[in-house]
């Protein structure tokens, strides 16, 4: 077992389940909802980046030629259609799944319901339109090795890693000090107190739909690094992403970000095990999440969140 | 005191409740503009009832309620809270039983959340010192989280928050509820301490002798109905 191989696999499983787990915490504590068609944007926002890296590519080359300009050029372009295309796809599940639903009764489980129609329909549609074969993005980090203090990885883990740092920096930045965000965290710890200080769920909801899309498309950008964009990509990581937001208590940020980390590296570690190996990677992680959650059924998040009501 | 002014506040025929519960019948209550206004009765005759439906956060509802002479009632069988933005934005000011607190917000981040409108927001720093000059001991405070504050200086926060903007009518529920006598005291005396300046006030309140002789008039609560102005009461 290669300790800095499992390392740097364990931070790139990471980063993917992190940016997947925080959306989907980030909008059942504000807006309410479990939203089961967040493997939906993940595989279309992937399609979306594929199409228009498909449709510039040619052009980007003559204008250009081949090097370093091309490349990232290219790379600004996918990571903004994937993004771009998340963020409209958040809006959509907006409209269909939030707006028309959210002051009815029992709105968690219709929207459960609704999402989960989304995201059928959503996988059925791509597989019907673009048929069942795996597409490949453009190479947004290039292709080689890097050799780092006896360490070594490839530019497409470590540019996941460090590009979901950055982002969640970004978002949680942004969450901190905007007005907006101050808004969505209010809205998080009170909804009463929130709608009473004359914030509206309507209008705070729909920057955290298109932000939580937002997030799982540069999820697709970043895992379609290592793997292929196909219609049902989103599976997976909708998957984990769910059970590391429980994992680490719905609505905690911090939470969901440890438990990224504990389960990432609990991937990384199990697959690199002899005689237990990739097979044993799911039972693993589901013996583990389901343990924490029978001593600690809130998740990890109370742990670490400052203040609690 | 003046009772002149148009009427803030005119409820008509509100009757409100939860689910198969009816609580308010048929409820007719004036507030006129500048007016301090006690609300008694004991638990469970309808106060916080009627606070949450003039902000639309109850269950179902029917009837008028003029806020402003504009219209925020009606009938409405779903959806509690869906239209309580739009009314605090047509200039109620209320803080509710249990203070709907951020417990993750400091006492600077839950203050400005009150400033909702854009003027109020451009000049909040101004606005929350003037809240910490009403509430003195917030000020020190300022960069606390609001969950670790005591239940007193959550009520000041509570009460801060609805403050941050020039409301038309303020309805704050049971201050002194929970609260040690010496610290509910000091919340009522900040309050009636406010400047008046055309601003209605509705405090709900069980401990009469907290308010008797401070506001303009009390009205009894008894079962879910308006029981006539009880006039000042003097427990002195």
């Amino acid at each position: 077992m290669d300790i800095s191989v499992t390392l740097i696999n364990g931070l790139n499983l990471a980063a993917i389940y992190g940016l997947m787990a925080i959306g989907i915490s980030l909008l059942w504590s504000s807006v309410g909802m479990i939203n089961m068609a967040h493997g939906a944007t993940f595989a279309a926002s992937g399609y979306a980046a594929w199409l228009v890296a498909d449709a510039t590519k040619a052009l980007v080359l003559a204008a250009f030629g081949k090097g370093l300009l091309t490349t990232s050029l290219m790379a600004g372009i996918t990571l903004t259609a994937g993004a771009g295309f998340g963020a409209l796809f958040g809006a959509l599940i907006y409209l269909l799944a939030f707006l028309p639903i959210h002051d009815k009764p029992n709105f968690p489980v219709r929207s459960l319901i609704v999402t989960l129609a989304i995201n059928l329909a959503t996988v059925q549609g791509l597989l019907w339109y673009f048929g069942p074969k795996q597409k490949n993005l453009p190479k947004i980090f290039g292709t080689g090795k890097l050799e780092f203090l006896g360490l070594s990885a490839r530019y497409d883990q470590i540019g996941a890693i460090l590009a979901t740092a950055v982002i969640l920096g970004l978002t949680l930045f942004w969450l901190k000090t905007s007005r907006k965000g101050l808004e969505i965290r209010a809205m998080m710890q009170n909804p009463e107190g929130a709608v009473l200080s004359g914030i509206s769920v309507r209008w705070t909801a729909l920057p955290v739909t298109m932000l939580t899309g937002a997030l799982a498309g540069l999820a697709a950008i970043l895992l379609s690094q290592t793997i292929f964009v196909s219609p049902t990509s989103g599976t997976m990581p909708l998957i984990k992403g769910l059970t590391i937001a429980l994992l680490g208590g719905l609505g905690s940020v911090p939470g969901a970000v440890a438990g990224a980390i504990i389960i990432g590296f609990l991937e990384a570690i199990v697959g690199a095990i002899p005689f237990l190996g990739q097979r044993y990677v799911l039972f693993a992680t589901f013996l583990f999440i389901i343990i924490v959650l029978i001593i600690r059924p809130r998740g990890l998040g109370g742990l670490l969140d400052e203040a609690r009501k | 005191m003046a009772r002149s002014g148009a009427d803030v506040l005119k409820i008509t025929g509100l009757t409100a409740g939860y689910g198969p519960l009816r609580v308010l019948h048929e409820i007719d209550f004036k507030v006129a503009e500048g007016e301090r206004v006690g609300l008694v009765g004991l638990n469970g005759h309808g106060k916080t009832t009627l606070f949450r439906a003039i902000s639309s956060l109850v269950g179902w509802q029917s009837g008028s309620i003029l806020l402003n002479g504009a219209e925020v009632g009606g009938a409405r069988s779903s959806g509690p809270g869906r239209r309580t933005p739009a009314i605090v934005r047509a200039g109620l000011a209320m803080t509710p039983q249990g203070d709907a607190i951020f417990p993750g917000l400091t006492v600077a981040q839950h203050l400005d959340c009150g400033a909702y409108t854009p003027k109020a927001w451009k000049d909040r720093k101004a606005r929350r010192d003037m809240v910490f000059d009403i509430f003195p001991p917030l000020r020190k405070l300022e960069h606390a989280l609001v969950g670790r504050l005591s239940g007193g200086e959550r009520r000041m926060v509570s009460v801060g928050r609805a403050l941050m903007v020039e409301a038309r009518l303020y309805l704050i529920d049971e201050p002194s509820l929970g609260l040690a006598p010496k610290i509910s005291a000091s919340v009522i005396e900040a309050l009636f301490a406010l400047p008046q300046d055309g601003r209605a006030l509705v405090i709900a309140e069980q401990n009469v002798a907290l308010l008797s002789g401070r506001v303009d008039r009390m009205v009894g609560m008894h079962a879910g109905r308006i029981r006539g102005d009880v006039g000042h009461v003097s427990l002195h």
